[in-house]
Order: structure tokens, then C-alpha cells, then sequence
């Protein structure tokens, strides 16, 4: 049998999880293949985009050194609250983010992703695009043995294949590593556009000193018109990456179409001017994985490994995914490695990667907020309800009346017994309390 | 059997615009993509390999960017890839452009007979078709363009019958080989390629001519030193503007060509004979 196999490793998906396998198997010797479906690597991805550098910096130590095409080091953050005519800003800015390496970018993964895949492909990796992986091979054991390809002669063999083929798991379903496909409850549904400014109009509009100052902003309220989910604002070098992301099955149950909602948040009064005068580039749309920690597909079985979006590596809470993706594709590598050496593909060996993954932060996170997608469901009107409020609140405590301020805060106390009932707050704040502790 | 195959890597134009102010194209940001005529060409080159044995080359002169459509060749099934690149090259016209590509086909011949040359009908980003049949000129070898099919090769006898599309149909010719043919995308539709080449072209590493080595070019020839050509001016022309319709459905049909014949005339496209049916 070992005669027949073309190579150590075969990687399914060159997105961040995939190709951070590949270069950690092609570095440690494997004879590694990297096969993506699009033109190239990155050309069917879309995200919104905050990368942030430590696992980069784990998978490619010398990374600053390959000039990785970052937009803008994020130097301000933070989150925005809109009710329908106003907005409640709460921003960190800080010294300590404009120390290099700075710890989070923005990046466009058009040119991110291609970028390092020719990382992985430098270090000895052949990466074969426009090629679509259709199905895993099996030995009559059971034992994953290869892929076939949309290709003629499309057939390859390696003793370990990593899937890494991204939010829409159809190989990880097929070979049974998860019971079903992903339910519109656990999918939420991104659409975001690029819009093109000159980098001086972004540097003045978001007070930026210059093209080493960037803001990421994550928004809520009725930028999701209150339902459960998030919209983003982005700073890249010479534009922004604008968009919003809610439960695929909000959009079914209130029969809303992604681009309107999309529309809708761009024309806030007080997202509109940051806008303004932009040319939409780009539009485009991404599932992203809230399966969470409970519903994880099995991350290996005899001779496969699954990473990223494939196994939902997600944390939905902290806009994280990518780092996550990384991480995990460099111990699908270091186990495969590791495998290699032992000459055993078996589930037994093959169980380490899970196990390993288990002590860092990707697990652990997931675990933690494991009940963050049950949160959200069982309180559906989280965003909607608490930002109004804010910004109700807002509006009376910075105006002046002639009102006692004694009465003012009455008011306040109102608006908030007006829309939530004290059972209804202590309730909401428990399960919030509860879902973040995990 | 040996063919050799000119590419040339262009803007994928169903993206491209023009700069108003220069009226030169904004080439920044625009993908490039292997002129489509070209990628036929390769194909049909491919084809003669499997059906008769031998290699294909492909050539290109262009930026290093342009490796990356070398390579989509290699994976197609060409078994060598040449770019011809050097700064000095830069913003060659069609005359300087034919100079270095013959000048490297007479290279590859030194080594052993070129049977076939083949190269698009033209290119989409400058649409002249001036640069296949300038190498045949220079190389003195039969010029068949706009080619669609080939409907006999022998490499033995040294003759072809090659099918070419002209203005009143279709023209069959048989040519001695070598010869150069310039293709529509008739010639052969692109397959899909097999695994195994693009595992191949994964690793495959063009090789890359310069001005100097391995074959020195007439540097007084190449480049814009080499390229008389002016270009004064470029610019947009205006686009063309819909046509009426007039609807048979709510006109009646007489009505209808009343109208349009109306048009016409007003338009001064053509004047109605007089009543009598005689000439105006």
C-alpha cells in the first residue's frame, strides 16, 4: 500500500487553517500538496477583517520579514450601540497598540491568503489551485488514503489528509465526522462591502494620525435592526471593509435580504458620513460557523484531521477565527508530523491533535462560550432592547431641561422598566453572566 | 515534434477601464489572465503531442509576473516554459515585439527543428494581429492566420491542411511545415487539465532569457528603441446609442414599418423612391 501513496500529506483548502498545516508539515519534511478550488488561495474567501498576529507568528516566526500585505495595524477599538437615530460610542485607544509588531491588522484576504500560501509553497509545499477536492478515499478499512479531485486522473494518496475546506463541510459530512449539515440556527450569514477611499479621508474622518493607525469597530442594535448579531467597521489601508452578520436563521424568519439589511446599516445617520463619497468595490457574502464547542464535528479519525471553519473554530464573542484556524492547522501539522515519525495514522495516534488543541486558547474559548449561541437565542432581544436604551438614556442625562436631575434620573430608570421588567433584567443578566463564564 | 507557442499575458479586459485623461488603460489592480486566443493555441499544440509525440514550448515576453501564465501553460501540457524578460524590452510596439520572438524561435532552432509555430490571432489588449505574422516574415515559414482547424498534419511528409476563416468563408489550404499558424478558439476547445499536470507545473520553473543571456538580442532592435510606432492619441469612442423598437404588437404591422421607414428617412440613411415606383 505505502507505494501507492503520492505523497505524506494532502491538505484540502488553502485558507488560513490549511495552509498553516501545510507549511508546518512541509517544514518538518513532509512532501506535503495543498489543493485549493479557487483561482488561487483566498479567492473564495470573504471576511470582514481583524487578523490578529500571535498565531501567525506561531505557524511563521519570521513573518514580519515575508512583508505580509496587512492594511493597518488596529490602534483603536471598540463597539458602537446604535438605536435608529443615534449612537452610544465606546472606544479604547491606546499608546500600547502602536508597539511593533503591532498584535492585530487589518487584511483583505484576497491578498492575505495568497500571500501565504506562497509562504507554505516556499517551504516546499505544492499547491495546486483551481483544483476541487469531490471526495475522500478509504481503504476497506475505513482508513482515509487519499482524495479525488474534480480533476482527470484526479486521484492522489498520503497517509494523513487534513480537511481544511471551510465553513461548508461537505467531505467532513460525507465521511460522517458530523451527523448534519449545519443548521440555519448555527450559521450566521455575513455580507459585507469594500468601499475605496483615499487613505487621507479615512485618517481624517476616523481621527487617525496616518496609514500605521487603523479602527476596528464592531456595532450593534439596529445595525442588526435589533435581532441578535453584529456589524463591523474596518479601517484598511485605502478603504473600508463594512458589514453585517446575523443567524442565517434570523434572515429566514424574518424574510430579510441580506444586502437590504446591509443597505439599511450604511444609511444610519451616524454610519453614513464615515461613508460618504466611497466607492463600493467589492460585495460579497460568507457563512460563518456558530456551531460552538457542543456540536463540533470529530476532529480526526484514522489518517484525517479536520481544521478550521470545517470543524466550526469559531469564537463568535470576540470576532476571532482566523488566529483560531491557524493555531489549529499547526497541531493538525505538528500531530501529522509526529505521525510520520511514529509510522501510525491510527484514531488512537491521531487523537493527540484534539488533545493538544484542547490546552491552548481555541478550545478552551470555545468551551468557555460554549452557551453563547443559546444565550443569544434564548434572548432575542439583547441588542435591541439594551441599545436604545443607552442611547435613550444618553440623550436625557447630557441634555438640560430646567429638570430637577433628581427627576432625570427617574426617567432613566423608566426607559429601562418601560422596555424590561426587573425579573425580565436580573434574568437577561444571569444568562449573560453565565453564557461568558462558560 | 517540435511546436512552439507565443502567449502573451494581458489585462483581463472584461474588467479593464481607460484612464479619461491619458486614454491609456488602467492596468493597476486589473487581473491578468493568458490572452484567451492564446490558451487555444497551447491546446491544439498539446493536442499534436498526444496524437504524434514530441515537445511543446511556449514563449512569452513580458514582465516576471508573467511566469505565472508559463506555468497555467505547463499545466495545460506544454513541457517548457521561456520568458523573455529584461527592462530593456519595456514598451516594444509590434515591430521590436516579432524581433525578440523570432530571434528566440531562431535560439530553439539551433538546438533542433521548430515544426510549428503557433500564436494567437491577436491579443485583447492591443488587437493589432500584427505579431504572429511579423515572426513569420521574419523567420520566412508559411503564414496561415486566423486559422480554426487542422485538418491533416503530417510530420513526416512535412505538410498540413489547415482550414482559415475569411471574409467570404472558409479557406483550405495545405502548407509545408514549418508554418505559422494564428488561431481562433475554433482551433481547439480547452480541456480540462489532468491532475498529474498540475502537480508537474506546481513545482515547475520557467526559465528566464534576458537581453544578454542565453542568446544575445540586437539591443538596437528591442524595446522602444525598436518600436517606431507613435502612438498620438488614444481615447473612448462614444458608446453607441440603443435603436428604436417599434412594436408590431401595438402598431399593427403596417404601421409599424410606416414608422421606422419614417425614421430612416429623417436619419437621411436613404431617401424613399416617388410614388410612381420609379427612381428619385
Amino acid at each position: 500500500m505505502a507505494s501507492k501513496y503520492t505523497f505524506d500529506a494532502i491538505v484540502v483548502g488553502g485558507g488560513p487553517s490549511g495552509t498553516a498545516a501545510a507549511l508546518t508539515m512541509a517544514r518538518g519534511g513532509l512532501k506535503t500538496v495543498l489543493i485549493e478550488r479557487g483561482r488561487f488561495a483566498g479567492a473564495k474567501n470573504f471576511f470582514g477583517g481583524v487578523m490578529y498576529t500571535h498565531a501567525l507568528a506561531d505557524v511563521l516566526p519570521e513573518y514580519l520579514e515575508r512583508k505580509p500585505p496587512f492594511e493597518r495595524p488596529v490602534t483603536e477599538q471598540g463597539y458602537w450601540m446604535l438605536s435608529p437615530d443615534s449612537v452610544v460610542r465606546i472606544m479604547h485607544k491606546s499608546e500600547h497598540y502602536k508597539q511593533e509588531p503591532a498584535e492585530a491588522h487589518t487584511v483583505l484576504r484576497a491578498q492575505f491568503d495568497p500571500w501565504f500560501a506562497e509562504q507554505a509553497a516556499a517551504a516546499g509545499a505544492l499547491l495546486i489551485t483551481k483544483t476541487t477536492v469531490t471526495h475522500i478515499l478509504q481503504d476497506a478499512k475505513g482508513r482515509v488514503i487519499g482524495v479525488r479531485t474534480d480533476r482527470p486522473d484526479g486521484e492522489v494518496y498520503a497517509p494523513i489528509v487534513v480537511i481544511a475546506e471551510g465553513v461548508n463541510n461537505l467531505l467532513t459530512q460525507k465521511l460522517g465526522l458530523i451527523k448534519n449539515d449545519l443548521p440555519p440556527r448555527f450559521v450566521a450569514l455575513a455580507v459585507k462591502e469594500y468601499i475605496s477611499l483615499p487613505p487621507k479621508e479615512i485618517q481624517a474622518r476616523f481621527g487617525l494620525s496616518g496609514a500605521n493607525e487603523g479602527a476596528a469597530i464592531d456595532v450593534f442594535g439596529d445595525a442588526t435592526m435589533g435581532l441578535p448579531g453584529t456589524a463591523f467597521l474596518y479601517t484598511d489601508r485605502a478603504g473600508l471593509s463594512i458589514g453585517v452578520g446575523m443567524l442565517l436563521e434570523e434572515f429566514v424568519s424574518h424574510k430579510l435580504r441580506p444586502y437590504e439589511v446591509l443597505a439599511r446599516f450604511k444609511n444610519h445617520p451616524a454610519i453614513q458620513p464615515y461613508l460618504d463619497g466611497g466607492k463600493p468595490l467589492e460585495y460579497g457574502a460568507h457563512l460563518i460557523p456558530e456551531t460552538g464547542y457542543d456540536r463540533m464535528p470529530k476532529l480526526s479519525a484514522p489518517g484525517v484531521m479536520v481544521v478550521g471553519d470545517a470543524a466550526g473554530m469559531v469564537d463568535a464573542m470576540h470576532r476571532e477565527g482566523t488566529n483560531l484556524a491557524m493555531t489549529a492547522g499547526k497541531m493538525a501539522g505538528s500531530t501529522a508530523i509526529a505521525a510520520h515519525q511514529a509510522n501510525d495514522f491510527s484514531a488512537g495516534f491521531l487523537r493527540q491533535y484534539r488533545k493538544n488543541l484542547e490546552a491552548t486558547f481555541v478550545l478552551k474559548d470555545m468551551k468557555q462560550y460554549r452557551r453563547m449561541t443559546d444565550f443569544l437565542d434564548s434572548t432575542p432581544h439583547f441588542m435591541g432592547t439594551y441599545a436604545n436604551f443607552l442611547n435613550d438614556a444618553a440623550l436625557r442625562y447630557f441634555t438640560a431641561h430646567g429638570m430637577p436631575k433628581r427627576d432625570m434620573e427617574k426617567q432613566i430608570v423608566g426607559l429601562l422598566q418601560e422596555r424590561r421588567s426587573f425579573f425580565g433584567m436580573a434574568s437577561d443578566m444571569l444568562k449573560l453572566l453565565r453564557a461568558m463564564r462558560g | 515534434m517540435h511546436s512552439v507557442v507565443a502567449i502573451k499575458q494581458v489585462p483581463d479586459t472584461s474588467n479593464v477601464r481607460i484612464n479619461p485623461e491619458t486614454g491609456t488603460l488602467i492596468r493597476e489592480g486589473v487581473p491578468t489572465i493568458i490572452n484567451p486566443y492564446d490558451i487555444h493555441a497551447v491546446e491544439m499544440a498539446v493536442r499534436i503531442k498526444e496524437q504524434f509525440g514530441g515537445t511543446v514550448t511556449v514563449i512569452t515576453m513580458g514582465p516576471p509576473k508573467a511566469m505565472e501564465a508559463l506555468i497555467e501553460c505547463v499545466e495545460q501540457g506544454a513541457d517548457r516554459g521561456i520568458l523573455i524578460s529584461d527592462r530593456r524590452f519595456g514598451a516594444a510596439d509590434t515591430l521590436a515585439t516579432s524581433y525578440v520572438l523570432a530571434h528566440t524561435v531562431e535560439a530553439l532552432q539551433e538546438a533542433g527543428p521548430v515544426d510549428l509555430l503557433l500564436f494567437g490571432k491577436q491579443a485583447i489588449d492591443g488587437d493589432t494581429g500584427q505579431v504572429g505574422p511579423g515572426v513569420a516574415a521574419r523567420l520566412h515559414v508559411p503564414l496561415l492566420s486566423n486559422a480554426v482547424a487542422i485538418e491533416s498534419f503530417d510530420p513526416v511528409a512535412r505538410k498540413a491542411v489547415i482550414h482559415r476563416k475569411i471574409e467570404q468563408g472558409i479557406e483550405v489550404i495545405e502548407t509545408s511545415l514549418p508554418a505559422l499558424l494564428t488561431v481562433e478558439k475554433e482551433i481547439a476547445a480547452v480541456k480540462r487539465a489532468p491532475l498529474p499536470n498540475l502537480i508537474n507545473a506546481a513545482s515547475y520553473k520557467p526559465e528566464l532569457w534576458t537581453a544578454d543571456a542565453p542568446v544575445p538580442f540586437d539591443i538596437e532592435q528591442v524595446g522602444i528603441k525598436g518600436s517606431p510606432t507613435i502612438v498620438g492619441k488614444a481615447f473612448t469612442p462614444p458608446a453607441r446609442e440603443a435603436g428604436a423598437i417599434m412594436s408590431v404588437a401595438e402598431k399593427g404591422l403596417s404601421e409599424a414599418v410606416a414608422d421606422a421607414l419614417a425614421m430612416i428617412v429623417q436619419a437621411s440613411v436613404v431617401t424613399l423612391p416617388n410614388q410612381n415606383g420609379g427612381r428619385p
